[in-house]
């Protein structure tokens, strides 16, 4: 638990030292939201995309700095599951911060029937975004692959038509469900499909990202302790 | 083809443990092996970058690895260190790894002292501990650290320093040093290997790259992976 602790203090010394990066992130779900504002749905869903692309490019570049790095401190008595889930929680606290802003700024600023069902919209966002992000670091060896099949998923998250039963596959199809339920008077069945739906990728997703880690990082097997300590046994 | 063994030496007869330094367990039975990597054969691609490498170490010991750019000596000790898989052979290791990578290893915008205490803690140590322990460890180089800086504003030599003292922070068993002293000064590296022989005499199992042979004489072993004849300069 300490060590988890530990690398959750430092991914955040890491990210706190990156003013630009920070005030990026917080300001890119604006320019989305300012993009849509006139129409409140769409502009409560925007914000949250803006939110969800920045904590996952956030997830992406964070997972693969600490590649070169990691196989250290796996050596130095950090498991594959402590580095994970320390960056995780780190990531997560300043999307959540991120996504706390948001919430105040729409809920003060849009004519909105369920603030409840809103903060849950953003924090789930949040929590679907950071995993896909360290999901995309842990599928391809660097940034660049990376970066571009986040912009790949951006756009067709974007471009498919909500309605269509394909978009389910997609990331982020819980901010529609849910967005749809924060301003419209429909029932709660979009609020509980949105959450199953979100929780259920983010949970996948953060499975995933663990079983990879736990695979790059294992030690090689032709790696052995040596049980007979004499080297008489040796030749 | 080339040998995995010192030029001019015969297969299987490296010298026991200690016997040029005088230390007092010397009649003692031979200290137990630590390292011992055998018939390691490594590809890339079609290109075998090692075949059938051995080395033995035992504790107390540090042997050199030597060898030309490229002469794979890098993949050696990351296999050795458990980070990458050979083709064939294997490594067995008695007790703690400690590994010092020729390039990278650290975090550009930490602190050294946030990285002794991360790496201190992966080891268990406390706070205090790891940071006061990493700075005595920075001192021995002759190094100071601003408590400010971030390492990616280090220089050269001296973020080899923090990747030197993150390898031995945590007080391992065995140190897997690549081209640790590079960009050291002169004052550094006589230094570092004070540190080094000090290690030694603690038990201390360690396998050092390097293309520096002023050091040569005083180390166990020599392993040279150069490429003999028609496979040099690759
Ligand atoms: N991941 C890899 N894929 C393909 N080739 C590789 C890989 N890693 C190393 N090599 C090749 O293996 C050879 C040995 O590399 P290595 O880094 O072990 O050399 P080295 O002896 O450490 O050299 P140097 O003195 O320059 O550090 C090189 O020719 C290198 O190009
Ligand atoms: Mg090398």
């Amino acid at each position: 638990m300490t060590k988890v602790l530990t690398v959750a203090e430092m991914v955040l010394r890491d990210l706190a030292r990156r003013r630009t990066v920070l005030g990026m992130l917080f300001l890119l779900p604006l320019a989305f939201y300012a993009a849509r504002h006139d129409q409140t749905g769409q502009a409560i869903r925007f914000a949250s995309l803006g939110l969800g692309w920045g904590a996952s490019t956030a997830g992406l570049f964070s997972g693969n700095s600490a590649k070169t790095v990691e196989p250290r401190l796996r050596l130095v008595g950090y498991s594959s599951l402590a580095l994970l889930i320390g960056r995780l929680a780190s990531l997560l606290l300043v999307s959540w911060a991120i996504a706390g802003a948001y919430f105040l700024l729409i809920y003060f600023d849009q004519d909105i029937r369920r603030p409840g069902a809103l903060a849950l919209m953003l924090m789930l966002t949040a929590l679907i975004a950071v995993p896909l992000g360290m999901l995309i670091g842990a599928l391809v060896p660097r940034d660049l692959e990376g970066t571009l099949l986040l912009i790949g998923l951006v756009g067709v998250q974007m471009a498919v038509d909500p309605a269509k039963s394909s978009s389910k596959y997609l990331p982020f199809w819980s901010s529609r469900e849910i967005g749809t339920y924060v301003v419209d008077n429909v029932d709660s069945g979009y609020l509980t499909r949105g959450l199953q739906h979100g929780l259920g990728m983010a949970v996948g997703m953060i499975v995933l990202t663990g079983v990879l880690t736990v695979v790059r990082l294992r030690r090689r097997k032709h790696l052995q302790s040596i049980r007979q300590p004499v080297a008489a046994a040796m030749r | 083809m080339w040998t995995s063994q010192q030029p001019g030496e015969p297969p299987d007869r490296r010298p026991p443990a200690g016997m040029s330094h005088g230390r007092g367990n010397v009649a003692a039975p031979s200290p137990p092996v630590r390292l011992r990597a055998s018939g390691i054969t490594k590809r890339f691609g079609r290109r075998e970058v090692l075949s059938g490498v051995n080395l033995e170490v035992h504790a107390g010991e540090v042997a050199a690895v030597v060898g030309a750019n490229g002469a794979g000596k890098s993949t050696f000790l990351k296999i050795c260190a458990g980070l990458i898989s050979p083709n064939s052979g294997q490594v067995e290791v008695q007790g703690s790894i400690g590994y010092c990578p020729q390039a990278g290893g650290t975090f550009d915008f930490l602190r050294p002292d946030e990285h002794f205490i991360l790496f201190g803690r992966g080891n268990g140590l406390k706070r205090d501990v790891a940071r006061s322990r990493g700075r005595e460890m920075a001192a021995g180089l002759g190094w100071s650290p601003d408590p400010k800086v971030q390492a990616r504003h280090l220089s050269g030599g001296t973020r080899q320093k923090l990747n030197v003292i993150l390898a031995v922070l945590g007080g391992h068993d065995i140190l897997l040093l690549d081209e640790p002293y590079q960009g050291f000064d002169r004052g550094t590296y006589t230094d570092f290997w004070e540190v080094i022989w000090r290690l030694r005499d603690t038990g201390r199992t360690i396998v050092v790259i390097t293309h520096m042979l002023n050091a040569m004489d005083r180390v166990d072993q020599v392993l040279d992976l150069t490429p003999t004849g028609s496979e040099r300069n690759r």
